[in-house]
């Protein structure tokens, strides 16, 4: 299983394997130790601020590699799955967005 | 049996790779070398066997050739007769060596750069 | 450091070795014929080069480095060259102990080890060229 987009876990995922079954994580950080989500608005915000880590590990890895001299692959590595996070935080938002206008839409 | 993640396991076998690479750089360069022993990596499957596929950069921001450590490069046996110098480098054998860590690499890249190009364009549609 | 950057250190150090193992060998060639200039003078004196491995810290790779560029020892061959200006009283001159074919034998081993390390210098920055390649072209 590849990087498990869409699979929004509402309970531990403290698996041997961190990274397998976890949203939007791919090659980027491992997470620490994820706490279980209660609700589905709890399961979003461990989703982003995943994403806002990511892609700030990305960012600092570039940052080194541009400053000198640092290991070709993770920064690569680090690069993409920054973009992978990116992309589906945005898909995912569209969902959100569209979701909510079509509710809104609905005649009462 | 545990998913495994491919990109983490293609990170892994990349770094391999590339110690792999300085290995046998270093027994083409010390060919000539008075009582140079040739070194070679484990091999790959010892490797997996011996640490389950999980990113070994956990922390945000913790880069370098850390991990490139986890790889012991031992000196091979010599196979066939020594040198009275006793240099043990095979030349074809070090361009062989060569040959196939190129060819994985490419496979390595071209695995990932895939399905990186289909995560992207599954999640963009 | 980067082990693929590691690789290519390495590898450079071995082009250096080959090289300057390349000029020792031609320096012999070019004099095989140089005589002394007195008489009864000693000829050129054929020199010989040894390597030795050197481990970087920085890099973690297995250098090589020149050892010594020493001279070799060996008796220098005699000819009979009575009017040349190094010959002694009999008409002996001595002759640099430098045997081309050992030379050329070398020269071509040197050539086989510094295509070699060019291979690998050449393989190494391919496949960092690959590595950084997977960022790319991506929409």
């Amino acid at each position: 299983m590849i990087g498990g987009i869409g699979a929004v876990h509402l309970k531990s995922a403290n698996s041997g394997s961190e990274t397998s079954t976890d949203l939007l994580t791919g090659t980027g950080a491992a997470p620490t130790g994820t706490q279980v989500a209660s609700t589905f608005a709890e399961a979003l915000n461990q989703a982003a601020t995943k994403t806002v880590n990511t892609l700030q590990h990305a960012e600092q890895a570039s940052i080194q590699a541009l400053k000198g001299d640092v290991d070709t692959r993770q920064v690569v590595d680090a690069v993409m799955g920054a973009q992978q996070a990116l992309q589906t935080t945005i898909a995912i938002r569209d969902k959100i967005v569209s979701a909510y206008l079509e509710v809104s839409r609905m005649s009462i | 049996m545990e998913p495994v993640n491919l990109f983490d396991l293609a990170t892994r076998q990349s770094q391999w790779l590339s110690v792999r690479q300085s290995s046998v750089a270093g027994n083409i360069a010390n060919a000539n070398t008075p009582g140079y022993t040739a070194t070679d990596v484990e091999p790959f499957e010892k490797v997996l066997d011996r640490t389950a596929v999980r990113l070994s950069a956990t922390q945000s921001g913790h880069l370098g050739g850390a991990t490139e450590a986890a790889f012991t490069v031992k000196p091979q046996e010599p196979t066939g007769p020594v040198m009275p110098s006793k240099n043990t480098v095979v030349m074809e054998n070090e361009l062989m060596k060569a040959g196939e860590i190129r060819r994985a690499f490419e496979l390595n890249t071209a695995v990932v750069k895939a399905f990186h190009t289909m995560l992207m364009t599954t999640v963009k549609s | 450091m980067d082990a693929l950057a590691a690789a290519l250190k390495v590898a450079a150090s071995g082009l250096g070795a080959q090289s300057e193992r390349m000029r020792v060998v031609s320096e012999n060639l070019a004099n095989a014929q140089s005589t002394g200039t007195t008489p009864g003078a000693n000829p050129y004196q054929r020199k010989t080069i040894s390597f030795v491995s050197e481990l970087d810290r920085a890099s973690g790779g297995s250098l090589v480095e020149i050892n010594s560029i020493a001279r070799d020892p060996a008796d220098f061959p005699v000819e009979f060259q009575p009017g040349n200006q190094a010959a002694d009283a009999k008409g002996y001159v001595k002759m640099p102990n430098v045997n081309v074919l050992i030379e050329m034998a070398d020269m071509t081993e040197a050539n086989r080890s510094y295509e070699a390390n060019l291979q690998v210098v050449k393989q190494a920055r391919d496949l960092i060229s690959m590595t950084i390649d997977l960022m790319r072209n991506q929409s």
